[in-house]
């Protein structure tokens, strides 16, 4: 007990906030649910778990062939544009799944952009039938794989970077061909990698909403925010998380255990030594470059030419959306958000530096769980408490209804945006603070330093460089979310991502393009200014 | 009522919740006195200075200093109220700031009332580190490192000095140097000073007394002298490992006799009873070379040592024995020739268990 102080109480009650989402959720399966439950059991729900599953297994085969495919290429050969193709494919980031989908809707429907185009190349024409379509459950899978398989780009070249020229050597030694040498040592050296890479897109794909609802597909996610907004029934909406999350944490141990599995491939001071890369030339330079280009194409420039497209070809609807007001409420809650996480992540990160309490490490890799748990289990959560707390303890002191402070404000959105992405930001945090070696901390004691002047005169100015990248990961998270912000923002209050949805719910794709080609915009901005940190060979 | 300048009373020190050394007892009496303390790693004699340096806690026992009591199981003076300086054993150099920085951050806390002020610069010089002043800490050495932050917590002058391993990083050849000048800095400011080594050369060199850690005990606290030549129990003998034990039977006031080496004569240290057995330490310098000797043993290792030869040579009994034999000496022998042993064998003093 004498270790608890202020920095203790701090971290303590940093991480109670981020876990009561959390364990509302557990808490609600034991509660009544309305006959809504029954009659989903019976009609839906095995769609739900099926539709879910086939997404799942869809996405992360075609993550996987992509993302790793084109860390292959890029890691271990030169060919034209390498360099170049090496960063911008992460830019994919830029585009949500969402947004994706109306991409792909718009240019592959009936008279869409890929009619035009043909109209213009060879005449009138019934074209329509010929145009493949890619929408329901195909629709969904290429949205999601296209908008995710940077998750599996990075860290597999990261991990793909560290493999030693010794390890290559060695398969040229036990005379290994190329294809045996890529299956027999480096995929499986590169497995923790990939695996983490995965489960991050398996994780996002069953809490994607955007794009599954687009193309109405029913999914654990849609059926959650179904049974809360059609039915009214917030008690099953959260059993429904329950399950879902159970789902999500198995993923989420896959995750942990392949990431501890990963340090053994890091690298040795003594034994690293650099790749050569192998020059390709001819046929095979040719066919890297276009496999590289294909990719970029499809997942970042497609989507961005057609929103481009309509944003030019419709100018009314560019004119009639207030931008400036979009933007300044997107900018509002990115520099809301990401300030808050950040203070609250040092504060906690120093707090358990300090105290050392097993006890609250526990806590805080409990509540970082948060981000393993979709927006929409979030939001219905957040108001599960708030309206159970008002309930149950304001209303015995007699106090006024806080549900209006919470629930459709600013504080509301920011604190569940808190729950969401506190992981990413503690774990940056953390991640700097493991690089500083515990005698630093007690080295400034020893000269006189107090607890909040280390903190202050040596933590933050060495931190802060991963504190600004951090920072801008959050602001590119805040960007792209969607349905936490759908539930619960303010009456009027838009951003340029539910303004683009509410659009193209509508059937509005052309108007939707205005917004989404923003978001695109300043998304591409926030990649580009971090990609060197993103793409640093350390950043496992 | 004594007026030690540090009292350790019967403490004992923890880390993570696990004893490493327990019921430690020991004061430094006077101010400026340097004290060593030596052990086997994961001994807990780095545990003992981040105690006395606030950083670990005490359960039992009080450490005073200057007689103010600043650890018990009520009192806990924080690290930073201390003034006292703890130079780590790995690298504790604030990464974001240079080098330069590091050391002026140590004059922060400086001691205004010290008699004698400490210039940074001498201490830069001497530590061979001015070259490396607008370095950043990742871009230096670690015996490098380990001069800075040396320089850090003498500049700082505090009123106790705690060094882990001051000199592990540095070159040999740099190392005695740096000893001398070390102590001198030391012995002008009359900086009280704990340091932890596992060299037992530095330690008795640097240190006024030295206090040898052994089973989560402190076995032996004294002059370097007497922790070399009275070792106060097998323990001590086998981690200085400058000898060898040997079975005896004690047949007189000053004389015992051994199987294979005969009559043995010397004062002994502590009485034993005439015809007890003992075990009898015997150390490298306690036997003399002489082959016109009719006592002959074999030769089973010869170690050069520059200044000395290090023979090991094996009794009818199988021990082995070591024999220190300067290094110009005439009469070399090779391993499984014969070794002469000066009779009669007379020891300076007699240490017995």
């Amino acid at each position: 007990m004498k270790n608890i102080n202020i920095w203790y109480l701090s971290s303590f009650f940093i991480s109670l906030l981020v876990a009561i989402p959390i364990l509302t959720v557990f808490s609600s399966f034991f509660e009544n649910t309305s006959n809504y439950f029954e009659i989903l059991k019976n009609t839906f729900l095995l769609e739900y778990i099926f539709n879910s599953f086939v997404l799942l297994i869809g996405v992360l085969c075609l993550t996987f062939i992509i993302g790793v495919g084109c860390a292959y290429l890029v890691s271990f050969y030169n060919f034209p544009l390498v360099s170049f193709f090496k960063w911008a494919l992460i830019l994919s980031f830029a585009v949500p799944p969402y947004i994706y989908a109306y991409s792909l809707t718009a240019f592959f429907e009936n008279y869409g952009t890929a009619f035009t185009i043909l109209k213009n190349l060879f005449g009138d024409g019934d074209y329509n039938k010929s145009i493949p379509k890619f929408d329901g459950m195909l629709g969904a899978i290429l949205s999601v794989s296209f908008s995710l398989f940077g998750y599996v780009y990075i860290l597999t070249r990261a991990s793909f970077y560290y493999q030693s020229q010794n390890l290559i050597e060695l398969g040229k030694n036990l005379g290994f061909s190329k294809i045996k040498s890529m299956f027999s040592i480096i995929l499986p050296s590169a497995r923790p990698a990939i695996v983490a890479g995965l489960s991050l897109v398996a994780m996002e794909t069953l809490s994607d909403f955007g794009a599954v609802s687009f193309f109405g597909i029913n999914t654990l996610t849609t059926g959650i925010y179904n049974s809360w907004i059609a039915f009214d029934d917030l008690a099953f909406a959260n059993q429904l998380s329950f399950y879902l999350l159970i789902f999500i944490l198995a993923l989420f141990i896959l995750e942990n255990y392949s990431r501890k599995k990963a340090k053994y491939h890091s690298p040795t001071k003594g034994g690293f030594k650099q790749k050569e890369k192998t020059n390709l030339y001819n046929l095979k330079s040719f066919m890297a470059f276009l496999a590289c280009a294909i990719v970029l194409f499809i997942s970042f420039i497609f989507p961005l030419t057609q929103m481009l497209y309509w944003t030019i070809i419709f100018p009314k609807n560019f004119t009639d959306l207030n931008i400036q007001q979009l933007l300044i409420n997107t900018i509002y809650l990115v520099v809301l958000s990401s300030s808050v996480l950040i203070i609250f992540s040092f504060i906690s990160n120093y707090g358990n530096r300090v105290s050392r309490s097993k006890f609250l490490n526990l806590l805080t890799t409990f509540s970082v769980s948060g981000y393993a748990i979709p927006g929409v289990i979030l939001a219905v959560a957040f108001i599960s408490f708030i309206a159970w707390f008002d309930n149950n303890v304001i209303s015995f002191f007699e106090i006024k209804s806080i549900k209006k402070i919470f629930i459709g404000s600013i504080l509301g959105l920011v604190l569940v945006y808190f729950v969401r992405f506190y992981s990413l930001a503690c774990n940056g945090i953390r991640s700097g603070y493991e690089k500083i070696n515990r005698s630093i901390d007690e080295s400034a004691y020893l000269i006189g330093y107090s607890k909040l002047k280390t903190f202050l005169n040596i933590h933050v100015p060495y931190l802060k460089n991963s504190a600004l990248l951090i920072t801008i990961l959050i602001s590119l998270e805040v960007i792209r979310e969607l349905p936490i912000t759908l539930i619960l923002r303010p009456f009027n209050f838009e951003t340029f991502a539910t303004t683009a949805y509410i659009y193209a719910s509508q059937d509005l794709l052309e108007a939707a393009a205005v917004p989404s080609l923003f978001l695109i915009l300043i998304a591409s901005f926030f990649i580009l200014t971090t990609s060197k940190y993103i793409l640093r060979e350390d950043n496992e | 009522m004594n007026k030690n300048f540090l009292d350790i009373e019967n403490v004992t020190f923890q880390a993570g919740g696990t004893n490493k050394v327990n019921n430690v007892s020991f004061s430094i009496e006077n101010e400026g006195d340097i004290i060593c303390l030596l052990g086997p790693s994961g001994i807990g004699k780095t545990t003992i200075l981040r105690t006395i340096a606030g950083l670990e806690k005490i359960k039992s026992g009080k450490i005073k200093l200057k007689e103010k009591v600043i650890s018990s199981n009520k009192i806990n003076i924080e690290p930073e109220d201390r003034n006292i300086s703890l130079s780590f054993q790995e690298n504790s150099l604030f990464p974001h700031y240079t080098i330069e920085k590091n050391i002026n951050l140590g004059t922060e806390r400086t001691n205004k009332n010290k008699k004698k002020s400490i210039n940074p610069k001498k201490i830069i010089k001497l530590l061979n580190i001015s070259n490396i002043l607008d370095k950043y800490p990742h871009q230096i050495s670690a015996g490098e490192a380990q001069r800075v932050s040396l320089a850090r917590s003498l500049v700082s002058q505090p009123d106790l000095l705690l060094l882990d391993e001051p000199l592990s990083n540095i070159d040999q050849s740099f190392k005695e140097e740096i000893q001398v000048q070390l102590k001198q800095i030391l012995k002008n400011l009359k900086i009280t000073t704990i340091v932890v080594t596992h060299d037992s050369y530095e330690a008795f060199y640097l240190g006024n007394k030295c206090g040898i850690i052994l089973n989560r005990q402190l076995k032996q606290f004294d002059n370097p002298y007497n922790v070399y030549h009275f070792p106060n129990s097998i323990e001590v003998v086998n981690f200085l490992n400058r000898g060898i034990l040997v079975p005896a039977t004690v047949t007189g006031e000053n004389s015992l006799e051994n199987d294979d080496l005969g009559t043995i004569k010397g004062n002994f240290i502590k009485r034993h009873p005439k015809g007890s057995n003992v075990q009898l330490l015997l150390q490298p310098e306690d036997l003399e070379h002489d082959d016109k000797s009719n006592l002959k043993l074999e030769v089973v290792d010869r170690k050069f040592r520059g200044t000395n030869f290090i023979y090991t040579l094996k009794t009818l009994s199988n021990k082995l024995i070591p024999v220190f034999v300067h290094s110009h000496h005439v009469h070399q022998h090779e391993v499984d020739e014969k070794f002469g042993i000066k009779r009669p064998i007379n020891i300076d003093h007699i240490v017995c268990f």
